[in-house]
């Protein structure tokens, strides 16, 4: 096992076109998985020098890029994700504990795609993008279609996540994460990422994530399109949480059972829904 | 094919001294070196698995977990220890706090404790128990002690000047 | 962790079932595996690779069928070993064939799995998904293949 620590970008995805290279971030994961002798990688590629990966920004046009080196405590405290943007926040928030969050990073948890990981669902709910760099170039994926299987994703051999791009969230739109664990701290049970804009009892924004019910987080985008320029009343919420149910196909784990998972997943959404109305002034 | 592991010469900065490491293969972490080439066994090897806190440390500042750092990542580093909480034969505040609180029952889980709680007296100004409680979640005690362990911290919180 | 499930394929039984007892038919359409052997008529060795995420693991495995009853029913048991990786993995299988509406057959199997060693640590819930998910690929492969042998004549 070889240890490198490139400086660059450039660098970073030279040394990762070795058979058996691997990132390493936070090593809240892979150092983990390192010492149950689940991997060992044949190079570790440390990305702790590279200072590009660590910075995030706003642009003008209120679209936020977050470096992937940037910490889950950094992206709980990023002022620069505003409105629905700040589904973001209140995820990285609800990671694991104070420390665990001072050493995970936005790249690292989305490169190994747990299932039941925080920042999918917030990510696939804000229509983010993750800008990838390889040995070909660089390209942007929409994180609906990183996600592909369990643990697994749009990454090819030999790339890396750069950043994570926000779109700007349409003005008084609002952002929440809630996640259902067994305690503060462990990974979900279900969880349920939501963006919502309403005007006069018209919806204007909607985009629901559920996470940890499946191997990627469920969202259906015809459903909400549909639903766009009139009320969310119960029976609108029941088309959309029955819709995701289709594509739930959650595990049976220590944490619950997947027909557990099932039932509290659609009464999370419609809760979720609920608050977020309050929060917008707007009743049911 | 794993090959003939290419270890490296370290110097890390513990407890403000530096401290040089002959051998560090690539996947031996904080803890292993801490513990083993340094001598420093306050932090404890719990689940090596990132989820217990008995491990630990502060890195620039901050309460981390020293058995998912590697070694050869932390050159460059401002490492505290629970050693290097006080100056040697003197007690923390924190841990005067804990000692008098009796907040302490095998000791296994208490200097990851003391160094979360370091990190939130930073703060300086007096906690809730709820604060603390958040600040200590990612510590477990496997005597269950917490009700005095948070007891103690918030009165050392209120101690402060 | 039990594992069951059942397809169709679009040609007889007996057909089907010589397909499934043949061993280069079996390893050419189960997925990971590098290369299969026939020690006897009833004891297989394979090479079989899984990858779930980051993690890698390659098992050196025996097929062994303990019970059968052409062309309807075989049981067999599966043992794999990681090379020197300390993870072991167990599968007792029955498979039943039986005649679909359309003349195809019905194919279903039961498997139930055990790991031990490093990989045993991992979930069971993603395992089962994963195991899940490389049946059906296979069965949609067998498919392929006895289809494909059928209109080659
Ligand atoms: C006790 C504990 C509790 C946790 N609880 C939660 C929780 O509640 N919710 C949650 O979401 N997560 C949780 N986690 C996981 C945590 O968020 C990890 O930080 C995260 O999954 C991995 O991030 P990392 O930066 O540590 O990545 P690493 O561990 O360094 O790397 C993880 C994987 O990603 C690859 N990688 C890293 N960076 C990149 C990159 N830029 N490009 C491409 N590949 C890359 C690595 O090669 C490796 O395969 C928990 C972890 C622990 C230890
Ligand atoms: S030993 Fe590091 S958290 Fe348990
Ligand atoms: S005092 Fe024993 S583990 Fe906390």
């Amino acid at each position: 096992m070889e240890f490198v620590r490139p400086d660059s970008i450039e660098a970073a995805v030279a040394a990762l076109q070795a058979e058996g290279a691997a990132c390493l971030a936070g090593g809240a994961t892979l150092v983990a998985m390192m010492n149950a002798d689940l991997v060992a990688p044949e190079r570790l590629v440390s990305l702790r020098d590279v200072a590009a990966l660590r910075e995030a920004s706003r642009r003008p046009d209120g679209t936020v890029v977050i470096g992937a080196m940037r910490r889950h405590r950094e992206t709980a405290e990023e002022t620069d994700l505003r409105d629905g943007q700040r589904v973001l926040r209140e995820a990285a928030a609800q990671i694991a504990n104070p420390p665990v969050r001072n050493m995970g990073t936005i790249g690292g948890s989305c490169a190994f795609a747990d299932p039941a990981a925080d920042y999918p669902p917030a990510l696939v709910a804000a229509d983010a993008r993750f800008a990838l760099a390889g040995a070909e170039g660089r390209r942007t994926v929409p994180a609906g279609d990183f996600f592909r299987d369990w643990y697994e994703t749009a990454l090819e051999p030999g790339e890396l996540i750069e950043s994570v791009i926000l779109p700007p969230a349409p003005a008084g739109t609002v952002g929440s994460y809630t996640k259902l664990a067994r305690v503060a701290g462990d990974f979900a049970i279900a969880s349920v990422a939501l963006a919502l804009g309403m005007d006069g009892g018209a919806c204007t924004h909607l985009a629901v994530a559920v996470g940890a019910c499946g191997p990627v987080p469920a969202r259906r985008r015809d459903i909400e399109a549909e639903l766009l320029g009139g009320p969310l009343g119960n029976a609108e919420i029941g088309r959309l949480t029955d819709a995701l149910a289709e594509a739930f196909d959650p595990v049976d784990d220590v944490r619950a059972s997947a027909g557990y998972r099932r039932r509290v997943a659609p009464r999370m959404v419609r809760q979720a829904i609920g608050e977020a109305m309050q929060k917008l002034g707007e009743t049911q | 094919m794993t090959g003939e592991p290419v270890t490296l010469p370290v110097t890390l900065r513990v407890n403000g001294a530096e401290r040089p490491v002959a051998a560090v293969a690539p996947w031996t972490t904080l803890l292993t070196v801490l513990r083993d080439e340094l001598g420093l066994t306050g932090a404890k090897r719990g689940c090596n698995q990132g989820v217990c806190g008995a491990c630990t440390v502060m890195i620039d500042g901050e309460p981390v977990r020293s058995c998912l750092s590697l070694a050869l990542n932390c050159t460059g580093r401002d490492i505290v220890t629970v050693e290097g909480l006080a100056p040697a034969g003197a007690l923390a505040p924190v841990q005067q706090a804990l000692a008098e609180g009796n907040a302490v029952q095998c000791g296994f889980c208490t200097p990851g404790i003391l160094i979360s709680a370091h990190a939130l007296l930073r703060r300086n100004a007096p906690l809730s128990v709820d604060e603390v409680r958040a600040g200590l979640s990612g510590n477990l005690c496997r005597c269950s002690g917490y009700k005095k362990i948070v007891e103690a911290i918030v009165r050392a919180s209120e101690a402060r000047p | 962790m039990k594992i069951a499930d059942s397809f169709v394929v679009a040609a007889p039984v007996e057909r089907t079932w010589r397909a499934i007892r043949d061993p280069q038919v079996v390893g050419a359409c189960l997925p990971g595996c590098e290369e299969i052997e026939a020690v006897s008529p009833t004891l297989y060795r394979a090479r079989i690779g899984v990858k779930l995420g980051p993690i890698a693991a390659k098992f050196a495995a025996e097929v062994e069928v303990l019970e059968e009853e052409p062309p309807v029913r075989v049981v067999t048991v599966t043992r794999g070993e990681e090379g020197g990786r300390a993870s072991n993995l167990r599968s007792d299988n029955i498979l039943t064939l039986a005649p679909a509406d359309d003349g195809g057959t019905r194919v279903s199997y039961e498997a139930d799995m055990t790991v031990t060693g490093r990989l045993g640590k991992f979930g069971f819930g993603v395992m089962k998904k994963k195991a899940q998910s490389l049946a059906s690929e296979f069965a949609g492969n067998l498919e392929a293949r006895v289809n494909e042998a059928a209109s080659g004549g």
